[in-house]
């Protein structure tokens, strides 16, 4: 019974390891490049919610998740225009560089906007727990669950039934025909670094609320995190994302009941085991690209 | 004319600049380097006691400096560096100092620093074929128990843990003797935490009659606690000892509000006594109880920790181990009687070490330390309680009533 109550604590936070895997899986489906500095955007904008916490005192809980989504999609957008917008494309490694750098000076701000201590976040519901039979379940993470799913959902909706969505797809599946079709590239790979980075936001701030803590060393974590996840799911495929952060939160609340030191390395065997016998990932599929 | 006579005049201020600079170049400075983490989960560590040694050295700067041993006064220079709580970064820090003109070091933040360091100093100074470094290092942080005995050029003014844990399960058993179970938590990746509940509190809790029934840990860096806590309340402890840095103990009592574990007392690390678990959880760690050896419980204790407040940093049991540091070489480097000279450093070196190994006591800001024959410290504690976001002192053995 405790490795079941693990594995749904695990699913239910899991959720928000999908939303950072969508973030890179979306940018790199549009742009076919990886953005290195996207979780770290993520908790960034989840750092601008706390100032405005901490400097407006009792600001609702949803007003500080959506100032969190709404500060990472300006991040987003600022990243796009520093890493990418201005770098030549057909340099893989000149974006990718970029991003890595952004990941630092994202890391250092957080690190002195924190002065390199953890600090109190808003928790939703914090001592709410609904009782099922022998399973316990705190209240906060249903909500981190639902919001998440409400999030994809809406990110669904968004790729397939509006303009956006057409144009954003339309791109990453032939950008040269996207063009020809008077679809603006540029404006088109940033609405997704801005989509991607609102979504990021909110799984900034619901990683920080889960904990009632945001601490300056997320930044790195969640970029391994998203990273797995992505490779998991598929490179550029938002349902592998999907199922593979819910994996992924399972496996680690899954093996913590036996061993934390080796929780990490399961995780990472995870994705050796995907790598070797499913290298596209879950849903991913090799040379999808014309 | 006029231009000539400004001209002439601004020579003559300048070459007066010349004629001066002889006379303020023979200011002789010590140097001592301070390093520490400063990044990472023990950050405030490095920042706390950068503060604390700067305050120290403004304050022996202000009162002429330290005497050298031809009567001339020398300020001191204090310096501090990031080591990341790296070993290899603490290691280049150190070997950079060897080869300059600092004459002694204080710190790491971390014991897994502090080992391999100290693994790199000659081991015995009388051993003239071991070519490791001949350079004194005084520790401030690093508190896992007996680092000290590595090399003889290590020094250390931390707490002996052991010692401190003992005799709060003495008084426990005294006091509280309803208590009678008792759980651990650690940080599994980090020494210092993994010591303080594997070496000391586990041991120290069965000694008083507690009956150890379980343990958990996590990771420094970690975020969630749920399924430690569901263990911790399965078990249902009288006493859950938490053997971590503020930001997992914020995280672990937070999930423990959360689920409804109320133990009878959480026993924390010594680190952990500090303002950061206050700003994080003052809360959900209210009742809970840490020896410490540093507390503002007398008039010294509460200027020192209003002087460090100054510097930008927090009074804690490790800080005011750096002013300690800093204030106990001014008296043994003027006790050593040394030149303070380049061409004297490395005998400067010695002198400062065998005037530090020949150290008796030392005089404390709770009170008097004893020095011991490995190079190690035995500090004045007291027990202090979390009350209404406050340390408050519970226990002081010096008043025992």
């Amino acid at each position: 019974m405790v490795l079941v109550q693990a594995i749904i604590d695990g699913i239910l936070v899991g959720t928000t390891y999908a939303l950072i895997g969508i973030g890179f899986t979306l940018i790199f489906g549009v742009m076919h490049k990886l953005n290195l500095a996207f979780a770290a955007a993520s908790i960034a904008g989840a750092f601008a919610s706390l100032v405005a916490w901490q400097h407006f005192k009792d600001l609702p809980v949803p007003l500080v998740f959506l100032i969190s989504a709404a500060a990472a999609g300006v991040l987003g957008y600022l990243i796009y225009l520093t890493c990418f917008r201005f770098i030549p494309l057909k340099s893989p490694l000149a974006t990718l560089m970029a991003t890595v750098g952004m990941l630092i000076f994202l890391e250092e701000i957080v690190t002195h906007v924190s002065d390199g201590k953890a600090q109190n976040y808003p928790g939703m519901l914090p001592d709410a727990r609904w009782t099922l039979g022998p399973l316990d379940i705190r209240v906060d993470y249903i909500l981190v669950f639902a919001i998440s799913v409400a999030a994809m959902l809406l990110l669904l909706a968004l790729l397939y039934r509006t303009r956006l969505g057409i144009a954003t797809r339309a791109v990453a599946q032939q950008p040269v025909a996207a063009q020809l079709c008077g679809i603006s590239l540029d404006r088109t790979n940033a609405a997704t670094f801005v989509m991607s980075g609102v979504l990021g936001g909110l799984a900034g701030a619901m990683i920080g609320s889960s904990a009632e803590l945001l601490s300056n060393l997320l930044p790195l974590q969640l970029t391994v995190k998203g990273l797995i996840v992505t490779v998991i799911g598929g490179l550029g495929s938002i349902p592998g994302a999907i199922v593979a952060g819910l994996l992924v939160g399972a496996v680690e609340k899954g093996v913590e009941t036996w061993s934390v030191l080796a929780r990490d390395l399961c995780v990472m065997l995870l994705i050796f085991v995907f790598l070797v016998a499913k290298p596209a990932g879950i849903f991913g599929k090799l040379n999808v690209r014309d | 004319m006029k231009k000539s006579a400004l001209f002439l005049g601004a020579c003559a201020l300048a070459l007066a600049g010349f004629a001066a600079a002889p006379a303020s170049s023979q200011q002789r400075v010590i140097k001592i380097a301070g390093f520490g983490a400063k990044t990472g989960p023990v950050r405030s560590f490095g920042v706390n006691s950068e503060a604390a040694m700067r305050a120290a050295a403004a304050e022996i700067n202000a009162k002429g400096g330290i005497k050298l041993a031809d009567g001339k006064m020398a300020k001191v220079e204090v310096t501090f560096d990031d080591d990341r709580c790296q070993a290899e970064d603490g290691i280049n820090l150190v070997r950079r100092y060897a080869s300059s003109d600092v004459l002694v070091a204080v710190g790491p933040t971390c014991s897994n620093v502090a080992e391999p360091l100290f693994g790199i100093l000659q081991k015995k100074v009388s051993d003239e074929k071991d070519s490791g470094l001949r350079f004194p290092i005084f520790t401030d942080v690093a508190v896992k128990a007996g680092l000290a005995q590595i090399s003889e050029w290590a020094f250390r003014n931390t707490p002996n843990e052991p010692l401190l844990y003992d005799a709060l399960f003495k008084y426990l058993q005294a006091k509280r003797p309803e208590l009678k179970t008792i759980m651990g938590g650690k940080e599994g990746d980090f020494a210092h935490s993994k010591a303080g509940w594997d070496a000391v509190m586990k041991v120290a809790a069965p000694k008083y009659g507690m009956n150890i029934v379980g343990e958990v840990e996590w990771k420094l860096t970690d975020t969630t606690f749920t399924t430690q806590v569901r263990e911790m309340k399965a078990k249902n402890p009288d006493v859950i000892a938490i053997a971590a840095h503020p930001f997992t103990l914020c995280g672990v009592v937070k999930e423990m509000a959360r689920q409804g574990v109320k133990p009878k007392l959480i026993i924390g690390l010594t680190s952990s006594s500090s303002m950061e678990t206050m700003e994080g959880c003052a809360r959900q760690v209210e009742g809970a109880i840490i020896p410490t050896t540093f507390a503002p419980v007398n008039p010294e204790a509460k200027r020192v920790a209003g002087l460090i407040a100054k510097q930008k940093g927090s009074a804690d049991l490790h800080s005011t181990a750096a002013w300690e540091n800093v204030i106990i070489l001014k008296s043994v480097i003027e006790a050593a009687k040394i030149d303070g000279k380049p061409e004297t450093l490395a005998a400067d070196r010695r002198k400062v070490r065998d005037a530090l190994a020949a150290l008796k006591e030392t005089q404390g800001l709770l009170g008097v330390t004893k020095r011991t024959e490995d190079r190690e410290a035995i500090k004045p504690f007291v027990f202090v309680t979390a009350k209404g976001g406050n340390w408050v002192v519970s226990y002081d053995p010096t008043k025992p009533n």
